[in-house]
C-alpha cells in the first residue's frame, strides 16, 4: 500500500488543447464525477432499480499566485474565453506528472475565477471547472 | 528555481541592520555566534535570525513547487541603565524602521513587535528592549 500526499499533485493544462503543461503553483484540485441514473422501476416492483446514464465532472483548482510562474495566466484568464468551445484539455495527477498515470484527463470549460487578496496572506487564486466529454481515468 | 540559500537571507536581514547601525550615531551590532566585549554604560544591539517551521505551498515535490520559509529575526538593544529609556527608544526606532513591512530581496517581514522593555535584561548592567520581526521567504524549486 502506497498512500499518497497532495504535495506530490500537479495540474496539467493547455488551452488549445494540444499539449498539456504543468501549471505551476497550483496548491490542491479537486474533481467531483457524477453519474446521473435513470429509473427503470416497472410496475409491480418492489424495489426500485436504475440504469446509469449521463456523466460529468466538475471541480476546483487552487493556486498561490505569481504572475511568473509557468502556465498561471494562461490558466487564469481562460475564464474569459469567449464563446468558449471546450477545446481546453486538463490533467489532473495525484502523483508525478506522467501523462496517462495517476491521472484523470478531460476537455473542459473554467467557468469561475477567483482571486483573493488579504493582508497578511498570499494572493490565492481559486478556479472551477466543468468537464466536456469523456473523463479518461488512470488512477489505478 | 533552486533550493533557498539561507545564508542570504540571513545576509540580507543582517547587512541591512549592519548598515544601518553603521551610520551616525553609529552603534554597535553583534550577530549570532560572535564574541563581544560591551563597553559599560554604552549602548550596544544584538540580532539573532532564526529560522523556523516551513510549509508547503504548492504541489510539484521537488519541481516546480513552492515552499514557505518563516522565521524570525529577534534584536536585542542595550543601553545605559539608570538613565530612562529615551535613548534606547531611539535605536529601536531605527530598527523598527528598517523592517516594518518591508519586502527587500525576497523576504517579506512582517509588522513588528516592539521595542519591549525586558524586565531581566541579559547580559545585566543594561536597559534592554527588544524588537522581534517575523519574516518569511518563497522557496521555488
Amino acid at each position: 500500500m502506497a498512500t499518497i500526499r497532495g504535495e506530490q499533485g500537479a495540474v496539467q493544462f493547455d488551452a488549445a488543447g494540444s499539449s498539456n503543461a504543468t501549471v505551476v503553483g497550483t496548491r490542491s484540485w479537486s474533481l467531483t464525477t457524477t453519474k446521473e441514473t435513470l429509473d427503470t422501476s416497472k410496475q409491480g416492483d418492489t424495489f426500485r432499480s436504475f440504469v446509469g446514464s449521463m456523466i460529468s465532472g466538475s471541480g476546483t483548482v487552487e493556486l498561490v499566485y505569481d504572475p511568473d510562474a509557468t502556465g498561471q495566466a494562461t490558466f487564469l484568464e481562460d475564464v474569459v474565453t469567449t464563446a468558449d468551445t471546450a477545446d481546453a484539455t486538463f490533467e489532473l495527477f495525484t502523483t508525478g506528472t506522467t501523462s496517462g498515470t495517476d491521472s484523470v484527463s478531460f476537455a473542459g470549460i473554467i467557468t469561475d475565477m477567483e482571486i483573493t487578496s488579504t493582508v497578511g496572506e498570499l494572493v490565492v487564486v481559486s478556479c472551477s471547472f466543468v468537464t466536456s466529454g469523456a473523463i479518461t481515468m488512470n488512477l489505478e | 528555481m533552486a533550493a533557498a540559500d539561507l545564508n542570504a537571507i540571513r545576509a540580507t536581514i543582517e547587512g541591512r541592520l549592519a548598515t544601518e547601525l553603521a551610520s551616525s550615531p553609529a552603534i554597535p551590532v553583534v550577530f549570532h555566534n560572535m564574541a563581544y566585549e560591551p563597553t559599560p554604560n554604552s549602548s550596544f544591539v544584538q540580532c539573532l535570525v532564526s529560522f523556523g517551521a516551513n510549509e508547503y505551498l504548492s504541489q510539484g515535490l521537488t519541481t516546480n513547487s513552492q515552499n514557505r520559509i518563516i522565521g524570525i529575526v529577534t534584536i536585542n538593544i542595550f543601553s545605559a541603565k539608570g538613565v530612562g529609556s529615551g535613548a534606547n527608544y531611539i535605536i529601536g526606532k531605527r530598527i523598527r524602521d528598517l523592517y516594518n513591512r518591508v519586502i527587500v530581496s525576497g523576504v517579506f517581514f512582517d509588522a513588528a513587535t516592539g521595542p519591549e522593555a525586558l524586565a531581566s535584561p541579559s547580559p545585566e548592567g543594561y536597559f534592554q528592549t527588544q524588537v522581534r520581526v517575523t519574516f518569511e521567504s518563497i522557496e521555488e524549486l
